[in-house]
């Protein structure tokens, strides 16, 4: 039985129910708005809302979130340290009894905050949204059903790829350590994850692109829909009720010292 | 003879193909007909372009594989190798050998709708088609299911949904039921033999050949990219039988006993093709009273001990339910039963990856819960299904060096020596500069297995799936290996849905049904438990159901007899 963390749940949430556009445009919404603002403060509570988001509305899973926080938190703890250390700056903060730079604080948050929020709104729209739908609805706003296919395709995949990767660890543990260097060993490790996980993920999306061609795929410019998309009042809603949030978080965090 | 049968739907003329970049031909001078309506085998040893074939006729080869392709391909009227592989999808659909990865879409009606969407064809008759093809395949119940939630052998009615619902004149099914239990086979069987009742030309490879010799209305033998022979499968056993025999092919033991018998002159009637027919030819033989001889019986040294062990996933998933066994020295022993019975779990257990959640599992003496994966892996090697993941290296021999130095030994003579030494032992010295990757399929399972020995320290082999992928040539060569090391005292345990490598090569079979264990001893006993049979989702051998169809007609046929040679040994 697998368990993997980047996949559809099916939860008859609210966020379940709504209609797939409105959920990427909120998606849309958050980054973008997370780019506009200008103190730490701000984007902390815009990083609250989107999980109260998750939480509340979409009811993901406390233990997909676990599974999938290595990966939310790992980009924005690398950008974060990575300036905390390098940024120049006149001012200290002291933290745990050591000094850092003021200026690269500020700036490794304001990076930390940005990234996790944008991979965070993206995996609630992956956690809840069959991306079948999404693409019926990329479709509906003139969007060439090959392209929408495309975005399609690659979320569709991600568990996949996943998996893939679960097995070569499992293979690759029973193997044992050759080098006499944990560090080695694990760049070793790493460097054979990728080989074999790009390798076998090649193969298979060429035998994917080779099954849906020959079911079809591309025959004609265009294709029919079973299902057709339908904006959802819920989605409308939602997106008006962020959108009103992010104006007067930006109004809001402008000059604030945090 | 029905008249539409001899109508050709597919023809292949003077087909010559090679891969890009190579320079031998994966297909020669292949000439063929498929009729329409006509239920087709297309049989050949690994690697012998089956695969190939299947591809050239739904335009894959050469149009997307690139690839040089002289000859003319005709299916339906139109030449395969020029006509769009969208615009051919009208008239060939093909399940391919991994259906997960057909799927485009994430709910089953879904992916039923997904070929006929891209034709364009109208919404209304698309329902109608995905309500019929439901029904057919048998998955209403799971229409609104995601795709990943399916079992196997749902899975594989899936892939086959899709391609019936493109509604086309052909269907090319390629290995259709190679990872299913054995009952999953059977229902994805009956479901083939529904499609040529409904009058498609269906083009089936396959190594499962027991349910359809007799059905099928043509076959074609390949090998070594040429088409040996096409015809009625009767006609083609009768002449070319010795020669599918030599190539490895795999053939249902009725038709391997006659074949064998008339090969030594002792057998002038035709060959059966099934357990039927084979009962009414042997009906009148006579059999020794004695059974034949035993196989080793084990050392008494118990490596594995597992004792109401219970193994629950993060997701509250129970896979083991109190299972108990022993695994001993030198003992060979199958793991059964229908896919998510928890093999694999137990697998993981035993190699470390997993530790029980309750109960206790002794390994050499020691508490698995003390065991580190690491340490754990001098003792035990697994060979997995996909050998590909567990290799590190850039070539062969670095592969198998890699393994000793894992092992502590680091001088450099030794590790040489010793390299040179396995490589020999398990033929694949010839490719020990080639990436491990670039391997045949049976060599890359060879080097699996030697990566896991080469450290000499190894008391259990496990090997998943040992026959996937394989011909009966290279079966045999693996059950060879095998066989060679239970002599040196090591246990080898095999999960397998293999009913014939498991009456004919193990020594005792552990049957799983829903994470408990059901069953553990002979495959004798567990092969005259009808309802263990019914309840694991397993199938009895054909030679099995042989053995039974004679004694029910009175033929005194004694114990033990399970494999080919054992029959025939037995006959007077």
């Amino acid at each position: 039985m697998s368990e993997h963390s980047l996949r559809y749940i099916e939860n008859g949430s609210f966020f379940n129910r709504m209609d797939a556009l409105s959920k990427l445009l909120w998606a849309l919404l958050v980054i973008l708005t997370t780019f506009q603002l200008e103190s730490n403060l701000a984007r902390a509570i815009m990083l609250a809302a989107v999980i109260f988001v998750m939480i509340a509305l979409a009811r993901v899973p406390l233990k997909t979130v676990l599974q999938a926080t290595p990966i939310i938190l790992i980009m924005g703890s690398l950008l974060f340290f990575v300036h905390l250390f390098t940024a120049p700056s006149a001012e200290t903060v002291t933290i745990a009894g050591m000094d850092f730079g003021k200026e690269g604080f500020d700036k490794g948050l304001q990076y930390f905050f940005r990234i996790t929020i944008m991979v965070l709104a993206s995996f609630i729209l992956i956690w809840t949204t069959d991306i079948r739908d999404l693409m019926v609805g990329l479709v509906s706003i003139g969007m060439p059903y090959r392209y929408a296919f495309t975005v399609f395709m690659a979320l569709r995949f991600l568990p996949v790829v996943q998996q893939e990767v679960d097995a070569v660890k499992a293979a690759h543990a029973i193997r044992g350590r050759a080098s006499r260097s944990p560090l080695q060993h694990r760049f070793r490790l790493w460097q054979r994850y990728m080989f074999t996980v790009i390798v076998n993920g090649l193969r298979k999306a060429e035998n994917t692109a080779l099954a849906i061609e020959s079911r079809g795929f591309g025959a004609y410019p265009d294709r029919t829909f079973v299902k057709e998309f339908r904006w959802s009042k819920t989605g409308i809603a939602l997106l008006l009720v962020f959108a009103a949030f992010a104006v007067w978080l930006i109004l809001w965090g402008k000059n604030r010292a945090l | 003879m029905n008249q539409t049968l001899q109508e050709p739907l597919v023809r292949c003329e003077q087909v010559t193909y090679k891969h890009y970049g190579k320079t031998a031909p994966a297909l020669m001078d292949i000439n063929l007909t498929i009729r329409r309506g006509a239920f087709t085998l297309l049989v050949g040893p690994s690697g012998s372009g089956k695969s190939t074939l299947c591809m050239a006729l739904t335009g894959i080869v050469p149009q997307i594989l690139g690839g040089k392709l002289t000859g003319a391909i005709n299916v339906n009227g139109r030449d395969a190798s020029k006509t769009p592989v969208q615009e051919l999808a009208q008239s060939a659909g093909m399940l391919f050998q991994d259906p997960e990865w057909m799927f485009a879409t994430l709910k089953v009606e879904d992916e039923i709708a997904f070929g006929p969407e891209n034709l364009r064809r109208d919404p209304k008759q698309i329902i109608e088609s995905v309500e019929k093809t439901l029904n057919f395949v048998g998955l209403q119940a799971l229409r609104k299911n995601l795709v990943w939630a399916l079992s196997g052998g749902q899975t594989q009615k899936l892939g086959l949904a899709s391609v019936v619902a493109m509604d086309t004149p052909l269907i090319i099914l390629d290995e259709p039921t190679a990872n299913l239990d054995p009952a999953a086979t059977h229902a994805v069987h009956r479901l083939i033999l529904k499609l040529r009742d409904e009058g498609k030309a269906v083009l089936l490879v396959t190594k499962d050949l027991d349910e359809f010799m007799a059905e099928a209305d043509d076959m074609i033998l390949l090998a070594e990219g040429r088409v040996l022979a096409q015809g009625a499968p009767r006609d083609i056993v009768a002449q070319h039988g010795d020669k599918m025999l030599e190539l490895g092919v795999w053939l249902p033991e009725p038709t391997e006993i006659g074949l064998r018998l008339k090969a030594d002159g002792k057998f002038d009637k035709p060959v059966p093709l099934t357990v039927d027919e084979a009962v009414t030819v042997f009906s009148e033989t006579k059999f020794r009273a004695s059974s034949p001889d035993q196989k080793l019986v084990a050392e008494p040294e118990t490596l594995i001990r597992a004792d109401n062990v219970e193994f629950v996933y993060g997701n509250n998933f129970k896979a083991l339910r109190g299972v108990s066994f022993d695994i001993k020295q030198g003992e060979i022993v199958a793991i059964v039963g229908q896919n998510g019975a928890g093999k694999s779990t137990l697998s993981k257990l035993l190699v470390g990856l997993q530790k029980p959640t309750a109960g206790e599992m002794t390994m050499f003496g020691r508490s698995a819960k003390r065991w580190k994966v690491q340490d754990l892996a001098n003792h035990i090697a697994l060979v997995f299904q996909n050998p590909e993941h567990q290799f590190l290296c850039d070539t062969v021999r670095e592969e198998l060096a890699y393994s000793l130095l894992a092992q502590g030994v680091d001088d450099a003579e030794v590790v040489n020596k010793r390299v040179e030494e396995m490589l020999a032992r398990l033929d694949i010295a010839d490719a020990a500069d080639s990436h491990p990757f670039s391997l045949s399929a049976g060599a890359k399972r060879r080097l699996g297995v030697a990566t896991m020995l080469i450290g000499g320290s190894a008391k259990l082999l496990i090997v998943d799936e040992p026959t996937y992928g394989q011909d009966r040539r290279l079966t045999e060569r693996l059950i060879h290996l095998i066989n060679k090391l239970r002599e040196e005292g090591i246990a080898v345990l095999m999960i397998t849905h293999d009913m014939r490598l498991v009456d004919a090569h193990i020594d005792r079979a552990i049957v799983m049904a829903n994470g408990e264990k059901i069953f553990d001893g002979s495959p004798n006993e567990l092969f005259q438990s009808p309802g263990l049979i019914e309840r694991a989702s397993l199938r009895t051998t054909s030679l099995r159901r042989l053995v039974d169809g004679l004694r029910l007609r009175g033929v005194s046929v004694p114990d033990g007899l399970n494999t080919v040679d054992d029959f025939i040994g037995a006959m007077q």
